[in-house]
């Protein structure tokens, strides 16, 4: 009950702190005052609520209402294998890396959906667009979720963590965590790997979103962002193992610092033609992503 | 009656409805997560019995497939969004032969396989026998079919993809007038030697 209630915390606070993150870093990278992007998304969250819901023509009504709170839905579900302190998770089943993976490739399916049944040309590019990108993004993390399991020998989250007492997994497989974070880029959507809902694409597969739809999708990434922050925390940089302060600060400061890494990523850095961007994935990172699995097996035997 | 027992006839009820709107639905899209929702009914079900990892990696792989499935069938039908309405049932005679065929085969094996009945021993490691199973004895055969399967599916995308809807792809193909006997709709193919080409784009 007590892990329950702290993953619903952790997502609203996640969703405020990653909002406000974003606005502050677009603010400083634009050369606007910082001050007021402070406040910024509590007045941008009541202005698309105030806004009218926009219908297009024949759209995929059941889709259309069901992604956003299929996206949020997993991000909640991806959070409840994430445990707080020693024990202390919704569900600490012996799967959980797996029931990750599960949300991680339901996200390019829900992601699809937005775009799809909308009925709209700019969404449905962004949808496509998204799958071609996030499938082999998530085949990546895969990779990387493997490696990290087998020093715990044990796909249990809550054993990953007890693995990493020693020698946390980002410096003992260094390749691991830089390419986790490739996921999380693509699974919130987001700079470099946002190719479903990005500028170019007038707003992707959210363009044709108003109102309280355009308000939930938005909530859903940054829901997910903060998900994926907390597990790559977990997994990788030891979650709530540390000194002096209790777990639970432990993995909110560590989901704080990768998504602070994340937004970060997102203003700094372009993002390439997705046939570029396909073409690397699978011909460096993916391959990348084979020597950690290697390396972590050796490491392991060692 | 048991809790799980209602949620087994419960998700066996999802699991044959939604297989049920895969034929009853007019768009591959919605077909394809039709399925989707089928295969999730029954990794349910996995979860029931005690099979963790059988049931999430379900999960997982059918996202995955029928996510990669839509996709490939929309780029091979030619109806861009998935949204215009289409027959999505063919060949009736056959199909219900093979449909039946399969049922009663599927059916006569759950129904005279000697199935374990016991319930599975709390604590029991089932995650770690299953893999001692898929990597131990079973091994050989796991891996031809992944390799089988691998094969079949680059052999069916190059044997699918040669032929476009129009005439052979390497060739350039030309789609019928939108009239009879009318203008062909859509560009015409390249042809760098022939410089009539440039009357047909006319007007």
């Amino acid at each position: 009950m007590t892990a329950l209630i702290a993953v619903l915390l952790l997502l609203a606070a996640g969703i405020w702190f990653g909002a406000t993150a974003d606005a502050v870093a677009e603010a400083a990278v634009a050369g606007h005052p910082v001050r007021a992007a402070l406040t910024s998304p509590f007045r941008r969250a009541a202005l698309m609520l105030s806004r009218q819901a926009i219908a297009t023509e024949h759209p995929d009504r059941l889709n259309r209402l069901l992604a956003p709170a299929c996206y949020l839905v997993l991000a909640a579900a991806g959070l409840s294998v994430i445990p707080f302190a020693p024990g202390m998770a919704v569900t600490d089943i012996a799967t959980g890396l797996v029931l990750w993976g599960a949300c991680e490739a339901l996200v390019v399916v829900v992601v699809f959906l937005n775009g799809w049944s909308a009925n709209a040309p700019l969404p449905l590019i962004g949808g496509y667009r998204y799958v071609a990108i996030g499938l082999p993004a998530m085949l990546i993390s895969m990779f990387v979720l493997i490696g990290a399991a087998l020093p715990a020998q044990s796909l249990g989250v809550g054993a990953v963590v007890e693995s990493q007492r020693v020698l946390i997994n980002a410096v003992r497989q260094p390749l691991g965590l830089p390419l986790f974070l490739l996921l999380g880029l693509s699974i919130t959507l987001r700079g470099p790997f946002d190719y479903g809902d990005s500028a170019d694409l007038a707003g992707g597969t959210h363009a044709e979103a108003s109102g309280a739809h355009r308000l939930l999708w938005r909530a859903a990434k940054l829901a997910m962002l903060t998900a994926f922050s907390a597990m790559a925390a977990t997994v990788f940089l030891g979650g709530y193992l540390g000194t002096v302060l209790p777990g639970p600060a432990w993995l909110v400061l560590k989901t704080a610092l990768v998504m602070l890494v994340l937004v970060a990523i997102t203003h700094l850095v372009a993002r390439v033609p997705p046939a570029r961007m396909l073409t690397w994935l699978w011909t460096v990172l993916l391959p990348l992503s084979f020597v950690d699995l290697v390396w972590a097996g050796l490491e392991a035997m060692r | 009656m048991t809790l799980s027992d209602i949620a087994f006839w419960l998700f066996s009820a999802g699991a044959v409805w939604t297989a049920w709107r895969v034929f009853r639905t007019d768009s591959m899209v919605r077909a394809s997560f039709a399925l989707m929702l089928s295969f999730f009914c029954v990794a349910a079900i996995l979860l029931l019995l005690s099979a963790p990892y059988l049931g999430i990696a379900t999960i997982f792989m059918m996202a995955v497939e029928m996510m990669v499935m839509a996709l490939f069938m929309v780029m091979f039908m030619m109806n861009p969004a998935g949204l215009n309405p289409m027959m999505m049932v063919h060949q009736h005679k056959v199909s219900i032969g093979a449909g039946v065929a399969a049922f009663a085969g599927l059916g006569a094996a759950a129904l005279l396989t000697d199935l374990p009945h016991h319930a599975v021993a709390a604590g029991k490691p089932v995650i770690r026998d299953l893999g001692t199973e898929l990597l131990g004895g079973s091994m050989l055969i796991f891996e031809t079919a992944g390799i089988t399967l691998l094969a079949t599916m680059v052999a069916t995308v190059v044997l699918s993809s040669r032929s476009g809807r129009f005439g052979a792809a390497d060739e350039g193909s030309r789609p019928p007038g939108l009239e009879p006997g009318g203008k062909p709709a859509g560009r015409a193919p390249e042809r760098d030697s022939d410089h009539s080409h440039h009357a047909e784009h006319g007007g």
